[in-house]
């Protein structure tokens, strides 16, 4: 065994350790936030006792961290389809545009239609999804070489596009913004269950197509022609690879908009730990990215203290330099 | 000769523009008026619009779209991408940045360009250290600077959202770049800038010519290859900086100026003029949208460029995927 | 024999040029490819370099084209480290050919034959009087006179390279190296490439070429330079440096070397691979 693989993680170890790491955030999740507050109090007011105020705050902390949860582990989810489709390790719904489509054609939507509402944001996040997915898959296919740079480069452009047309629409449509409000980044806030439930039966199918594609995904990875030869059906594997990442990245942008980066690092961080067998990345990669979501979000809510940063931002701040040390250490074929 | 031939019809294109843009709508200036103007002879009337509404907004126009074509083009030749464009790999982003910040921090005190040089040279430093190659390898550059460019993107976003609430309109124009109320300050601002770099890009153009042939033979050729990448990052750093201080960041003009500038020349290299030449087009033109009655009035400019320049742009990476194919 | 090739030399370039290693050590990282090489370029003569992949042969050329820093040691352009030379100076004297040149979108033959020239422009003097004939001195040489105006992405393998050669005899420099410059080619094309290497050696130029095949090397070669891992194990004529016992230390192949009954040089004829030997 190489020294590699004497390091990985028993599957079975990296996924008790994963769901550790989510129960222990889920409960930071609730017990921290921008209200600071004594952890007798906190304790109490869960029980139903003591304060109002703060059992009102702890009341929104617990659909905010089910949502927080969700849609960390979808876009993880997402990020290791697109990797798995793409045999690009920096392929992720937010750099590929995709969340940057959702955004777009949920504006458009509002704008147009005059949507409002969870669910009609859902169903309007994913025709721009998948259409800017297709976009940016077909556009970016390298000439070539193996490089990863083409495909980045298409979801940066359509990203930048998209994002422009988002302000667009923003500036000469206050109404657009009322009724949307995370055309820019993403946010938990204002989280409800409701949210969730409408956004669930979309992050359910998703989910759903990328488990029966994950056997799939592992032959894929060894290269198209060898997948033919060995009887995978690539187009089938390939459509359904990217209604699977669609889904999942159009359910979560629905419901908390913008979040980049979380489809990039989750799929790396674990594949260091577990390998690159897809039927063990997804699981411990939803468990991971729930946790690593929920973390974040907690230090959007602490870091700022009374006010909340998005955690789009936060994401997309320690998310970067993850992916700038993949480039530096070598990681990435450039 | 047909470049030269190329130069003048962009030339005179932009003119033509630029006359249509004075001329426009119930404020137009026509030609009779700028002929009496230039004898000393305008009306009240001409002046004003000449002097507070349109003149300078077009002269930062022209200026702006010059050196975004001149960045692009520096940019795409020392990268060897056509999409490794200075708006795409954070320059935009981090000189906007650098300008939210320096309005949060410093109000009143540090001027808007000092920020965005400030924010696009620690964007372009951010870059050359992630890299671990320093400029050696033009993909690294790429994939760091679209990180970094996320980065300095929610940083701004940050800044405008939450910590300047009542200024969020104006500093909206530090996301989207605009030609709205652009006074002589912005025209002495892109004035000076390309009066300084133009003559240090002019005396790089020659050894940049050769950037086309990959590292190992540029350097046999004498062209010191990581020395010229690294200056024309560094121009084009500058240029974009200078622009978007004056404009905000407007994006694709830098992208694809320099593309439709090979196009039309239909020769390898980096055509630095052409590019300036139809970076300056493409605002004037963006400019005289903008300023019609209509759906599209009073819109940032940088809206439409990237609207127009997005469409081009997924039409020459079909037209480049179906040849890849072929 | 000897002396005719730096006489020629010399009566073109001068009685002073010489071209040297001096213990040099490159390195990527932290691995060595080259340790303590020394060497003396033959002046005026046609040298080729072979060893298995990966001994450093093509790191070598490019440490002498100053495309590669050494660690350790020196070029010696006349006498004086590269160090202390202008790059511009550098690419007058020495020109290199690497082995996957990039062909630039769209560029006519011409205009590739006149890269050449760079080093003997600046930016306050674009072009030159000497530039023209250069340029067409070069597509004369390598017979793509009537391709000149077509673009070099069209060209066949074999076409394409000779424009790249033209482009190097363009440059006009007294060293010319060369990184394998009949890879990828069929075996009419290789030959041409090589008699063009030697008409550059019968112009007094000198000539450094990567050569992978042993047998061409022999036959078209003054002068064989043998690495392994690194370092030079041998240098010196064709018929005195390639024996049997050379030929399975450094290639890890057993063989039989005859007379080539046509050219009169050593021919390898390969037996069967030597276990043996270390990897």
């Amino acid at each position: 065994m190489s020294d590699a693989a004497r390091r990985r993680l028993h599957p079975a170890a990296a996924l008790v350790a994963a769901a550790g790491l989510l129960v222990i955030t889920a409960l930071a999740s609730i017990l921290w936030g921008a209200r600071p507050a004594g952890l007798v109090d906190t304790v109490l007011a869960l029980g139903g006792h003591g304060e109002e105020h703060l059992q009102q705050v702890l009341a929104a902390r617990r659909p905010r961290t089910l949502l927080g949860a969700a849609v960390g582990a979808a876009l993880a989810a997402s990020g290791v389809v697109v990797q798995g489709l793409t045999r690009n390790p920096l392929g992720e719904p937010g750099l590929l545009g995709i969340t940057a489509g959702a955004s777009a054609s949920v504006v458009t939507a509002t704008a147009v239609l005059g949507l409002a509402g969870a669910a009609g944001t859902v169903a309007a996040a994913l025709p721009g999804a998948l259409a800017a997915a297709i976009l940016v898959l077909v556009l970016g296919r390298p000439a070539r070489s193996d490089s990863v740079v083409p495909l980045i480069l298409a979801g940066a452009v359509v990203t930048a596009v998209l994002g422009a047309y988002v302000q667009a629409m923003i500036l000469t449509r206050p109404d657009v913004f009322d009724s949307y409000r995370f055309w820019a980044v993403g946010s938990l806030a204002g989280a409800s269950f409701s949210t969730a439930a409408t956004v669930a039966p979309v992050l359910l199918a998703g989910l759903l197509i990328a488990v029966v594609l994950t056997p799939g995904l592992n032959t894929l990875a060894l290269g198209d022609e060898v997948a033919v030869s060995l009887g995978a059906p690539v187009r089938m594997i390939r459509i359904g690879g990217v209604l699977a990442a669609t889904l999942l990245a159009a359910g979560a942008t629905a419901a908390a908009g913008p979040i980049a980066f979380v489809g990039l690092a989750v799929p790396h961080l674990v594949r260091a730990l577990v390998g690159a067998d897809h039927r063990i990345q997804l699981p411990v990669s939803l468990l991971l990215g729930a946790a690593l979501l929920l973390a974040a979000d907690v230090l959007a809510r602490v870091v700022a203290r009374p006010e909340e940063l998005m955690v789009g931002v936060v994401t997309a701040f320690v998310g970067a330099p993850f992916l700038l040390l993949a480039v530096r250490r070598g990681r990435v074929v450039a | 000769m047909r470049s030269r031939l190329v130069l003048v019809v962009l030339l005179a294109a932009i003119l033509v523009a630029a006359l249509a843009t004075l001329a426009a709508g119930r404020l137009g200036v026509g030609p009779a008026d700028l002929l009496d103007a230039a004898r000393g002879q305008a009306s009240t009337r001409t002046l004003f619009v000449l002097e507070r509404l349109r003149g300078p907004r077009l002269l930062v126009a022209v200026g702006v779209g010059a050196a975004f074509g001149i960045a692009g083009s520096l940019f795409q030749t020392v990268t060897r991408n056509p999409l490794g464009s200075p708006d795409v790999i954070g320059l935009g982003a981090g000189a906007g940045a650098g300008m939210a910040m320096t309005t949060l921090l410093a109000p009143g005190s540090v001027p808007a360009p000092v920020g965005a040089v400030l924010g696009a040279g620690a964007a372009i430093a951010l870059v050359h250290l992630s890299t671990g190659l320093g400029f050696a390898s033009p993909a690294r550059v790429i994939i760091t600077g679209i990180g970094v460019s996320a980065m300095a993107l929610a940083l701004t976003q940050y800044v405008v959202a939450v910590a300047l609430r009542d200024a969020s309109s104006q500093l909206a124009g530090y996301l989207v770049g605009s030609l709205n109320s652009r006074g002589p300050e912005h025209v002495a601002t892109i004035a000076l800038a390309l009066l300084l770099l133009c003559p240090l890009v002019a005396l790089l153009a020659h050894d940049l010519r050769q950037m086309d042939l990959g590292d190992q033979l540029a350097d046999a050729l004498g062209a010191r290859a990581v020395r010229t990448r690294s200056l024309a990052i560094l121009l084009a750093v500058l240029l974009s900086a200078a622009a978007v201080s004056v404009s905000g960041p407007i994006s694709f003009v830098a992208l694809a100026a320099p593309h439709i500038a090979r196009r039309v020349l239909a020769a390898p290299g980096p055509h630095l003029t052409a590019s300036a030449l139809v970076g300056a087009l493409m605002m004037v033109l963006a400019d005289l949208l903008v300023q019609q009655e209509g759906p599209l009035e009073n819109l940032p400019v940088g809206v439409i460029t990237a609207a127009v320049g997005g469409v081009y742009l997924g039409y020459l990476l079909i037209h480049a995927w179906r040849r890849a194919d072929a | 024999m000897p002396d005719v090739g730096t006489d020629r030399a010399a009566g073109r370039w001068g009685e002073d040029s010489s071209l040297a290693l001096r213990a040099v050590e490159v390195g990527y990282g932290e691995r060595m490819v080259l340790q303590g090489l020394d060497l003396e370029v033959p002046r005026g003569r046609f040298t080729a370099v072979i060893g298995p992949n990966g001994c450093g042969k093509s790191t070598m050329l490019r440490t002498v084209a100053r495309t590669l820093r050494p660690r350790a040691g020196e070029v010696l352009l006349d006498g004086r480290p590269l160090g202390s030379w202008r790059s511009r100076e550098i690419a007058r004297r020495i020109a290199l050919l690497p082995q996957d040149p990039v062909v630039p979108e769209g560029i006519t033959v011409r205009a590739l034959v006149a890269r050449g020239r760079h080093p003997h422009r600046s930016a306050l003097r674009p072009r030159g009087p000497g530039d023209d004939e250069a340029i067409s001195r070069a597509l004369h040489a390598t017979e793509v006179d009537d391709l000149a105006e077509l673009p070099v992405a069209g060209l066949s393998g074999g076409q394409r390279q000779r424009v790249w050669i033209a482009m190097i005899l363009a440059q006009d420099t007294e060293y010319v190296l060369l990184d394998e410059p009949t890879s990828f080619l069929d075996a009419a094309h290789q030959i041409d490439v090589l008699r063009l290497c030697q008409e550059m050696r019968a112009e007094g130029r000198t000539v450094l070429a990567v050569l992978h095949d042993l047998d061409q090397a022999a036959r078209t070669a003054d002068h064989l330079v043998v690495m392994r891992g690194g370092r030079i194990v041998a240098s010196g004529a064709p018929g005195e440096v390639l024996d049997e016992e050379l030929v399975r230390d450094v290639f890890s192949l057993r063989s039989r070397i005859i007379v080539d009954p046509v050219h009169g040089t050593p021919m390898v004829i390969p037996l069967s691979r030597d276990r043996g030997a270390s990897a």
